[in-house]
């Protein structure tokens, strides 16, 4: 299993209200599978995401990352698995402003230490498999939605990770290019066998993945 | 892709604000530097002055105000009293002078001397001004309306060897002209001491000769023991050893530097909040940004790195521009109270805005906006990945 998750718990405080998000969720994601997580808005998705990513902390249960036991380990260690296994991919792209799509895609491996030729190839190589080869110097701004989030996936495939976690990754996008990119997103994963957790509120999306996981009100159905 | 390039980029992104930064640190750097930069000049004269007559007592009225070797106010030496001083057991030569600094230029008083008449005796030069040599084609005054001119006096009024001018009314010929840097010698009018008697008593019987006694002493005997013995045996007159010059002039300068010092400190301190507010605003508009940083999985201290590095540009570069504007300043303003022409200080910018004083304040600066940046860094550092990349709200 890449990914398995223990009765896992999140809850927030809300003013004096006590919202639980995600509810004794119990998982097991095995190495190479594609799943979607399905549910209406403010059902749980994206902390569900943000825990297995290990971007937030659970209030109780466990997350185990290859076999690891998450809650035992140092925040250091929490961003090396972040920036060497884990892919995220983000409903508003969240791309740097400031970088063109070369140096976005670049950036988790200059994070990593790869030497700056590499980067450059390695690069160039990834947004030339999202079909960007000619968009490189382009500065997010200057790029549509459907070209932002390509640029996106190149990101998280910069490092080929193990996983790759997508949180609404057509929500900004059209339906076509949102099928483009899922069919991208599939496609690149199956090619570097990187095991995908897509969360998703679009049934279309859903019904491409091998695994479907539905949640409601943080509970999971499978 | 280079992590500095990013926050060059990042810098230029919002260019008004780091704009106003830069502009902010400027403004303080050019205070700093400006008022640093003249307190350290005057100090230096006055540390200068001392120099003149080290291993020696000068002798001046009871009451005189002296700054190191030179009676700034006060009363005036008659000729009984040189040889009451030259009798005195163990002096070997007392030297008189006469001494005025010039704060009127025409009708115009200044704020800070503008010159300096030191009237001696002749043959008595070195006494004043040691071993520093006239340059090529000077003497030193063998009649008594010749003169010899420190080098800022005379490119001032485009004087040089064998020309004439006149002042209050007597027509003097430039003899020589000093070879030196000396911030003192340089604005020096060195006269024969008959001229400058005539030129400062002109209407006056009484027989003053000068307001300032140079006593030397024979060897074997300390400046304190030659100094107690004019102190009882002549009355009226203060001698000053180069111990108690010091001793007098050390508080003022204490003070000067304690004032500067309290300047600077405050300035950097607003500096320091400037930088910290601006950072923070700068910070919370890019929490995003830091986020996704953070959740593709960026170590903190390069996240801190990115953070204190842009401010550290900004500092340095609004020090580069504050040293420059405030160099500037520094020699408009000596220029102003002293009516010396700028371009006399621009010559010579180093002596007044020392290379040391600008390492100084580049360095301070820089390390200012590093801490400064710090609380920012911190700041940036803790963003909550989930609640910033949350895209339902």
């Amino acid at each position: 299993m890449i990914v398995e998750t223990r009765d896992l718990t999140r809850c927030y405080q809300l003013g004096s209200s006590r919202i639980t998000a995600v509810n004794e969720a119990n998982l097991q994601i095995a190495e190479g599978s594609i799943v979607s997580i399905v549910g209406p808005s403010g059902s749980g998705k994206t902390t569900l995401l943000n825990l297995i990513g290990l971007n937030d902390e659970p209030t109780s249960g466990e997350v185990y990352f290859k076999e690891r036991k998450t809650s035992t380990i140092s925040d250091k260690e929490r961003r090396e698995i972040r920036l060497r296994d884990i892919g995220f991919i983000f409903q508003t792209f969240n791309l740097l402003p400031t970088l063109t799509a070369l140096e976005n895609v670049e950036l988790p491996m200059a994070l990593l230490g790869t030497p700056q030729r590499t980067q450059r190839i390695q690069a160039i190589e990834c947004l030339g498999s999202v079909g960007l080869a000619e968009r490189l110097e382009h500065k997010p701004r200057e790029l549509s939605n459907g070209e932002m989030q390509r640029v996106a996936i190149a990101r998280a495939l910069a490092n080929n990770p193990t996983l790759i976690l997508a949180d609404e990754p057509t929500g900004e996008l059209d339906s076509e290019t949102g099928r483009e990119i899922i069919e991208l997103l599939l496609r690149l994963s199956t090619e570097k066998a990187t095991t995908v957790i897509v969360a998703t509120h679009d049934e279309r999306v859903a019904e491409v993945s091998k695994a479907k996981l539905a949640i409601r009100d943080g509970e999971i159905k499978t | 892709m280079r992590i500095t390039v990013m926050c060059f980029r990042n810098l230029l992104r919002r260019r008004l604000r780091t704009t106003l930064c830069i502009f902010g640190i400027s403004l303080a750097t050019v205070f700093i530097v400006a008022i640093g930069a003249t307190t350290s000049h005057y100090t230096n004269v006055i540390r200068d002055m001392n120099i003149f007559f080290a291993g020696k007592i000068v002798a001046v009225p009871e009451g005189a105000m002296v700054v190191q070797g030179f009676p700034v106010v006060g009363g005036n030496i008659p000729e009984n009293i040189v040889e009451e001083l030259s009798q005195v057991e163990g002096v070997s030569t007392a030297v008189p002078m006469l001494v005025r600094f010039g704060y009127q230029i025409e009708t115009v008083v200044q704020l800070a001397p503008s010159n300096i008449t030191v009237g001696v005796p002749y043959g008595n030069w070195s006494t004043l001004v040691g071993r520093i040599p006239l340059e090529s084609g000077g003497k030193w005054p063998s009649v008594n309306d010749e003169v010899v001119l420190g080098q800022s006096i005379a490119r001032q009024y485009g004087l040089e060897v064998g020309a004439t001018f006149r002042a209050k009314d007597v027509n003097l010929t430039v003899s020589g002209i000093l070879d030196s840097r000396s911030a003192l010698l340089l604005r020096s009018i060195i006269v024969p001491l008959d001229m400058a008697r005539e030129l400062h008593y002109p209407n006056l019987e009484v027989n003053w000769i000068g307001n300032m006694v140079v006593v030397t002493f024979d060897p074997g005997l300390s400046e304190e023991q030659v100094a107690e013995k004019i102190r009882t045996e002549v009355l009226g007159i203060e001698a000053l050893t180069t111990d108690l010059r010091n001793e007098i002039v050390e508080p003022l300068l204490s003070d000067i530097e304690t004032w500067n010092s309290g300047i600077t400190t405050v300035l950097y301190a607003l500096s320091m909040v400037l930088i910290t507010l601006v950072a923070m605003i700068n910070i919370s508009e890019r929490r995003r940004d830091f986020a996704t940083l953070d959740a593709i999985g960026a170590p903190k201290q390069t996240i801190f790195r990115i953070v204190v590095t842009e401010i550290m540009v900004m500092g340095l570069i609004g020090c580069i521009i504050g040293v420059v504007v405030g160099s500037f300043s520094a020699i408009l303003f000596a220029s102003l109270y002293t009516e010396i022409p700028l371009s006399l200080f621009l010559a010579h910018i180093s002596e007044i805005v020392s290379p040391w004083l600008i390492i100084r304040v580049l360095v301070s600066t820089v390390a200012v906006a590093g801490v400064a940046g710090m609380i920012p860094a911190v700041a940036a550092t803790r963003v909550n990945i989930a609640a910033e990349l949350r895209s339902e709200y």
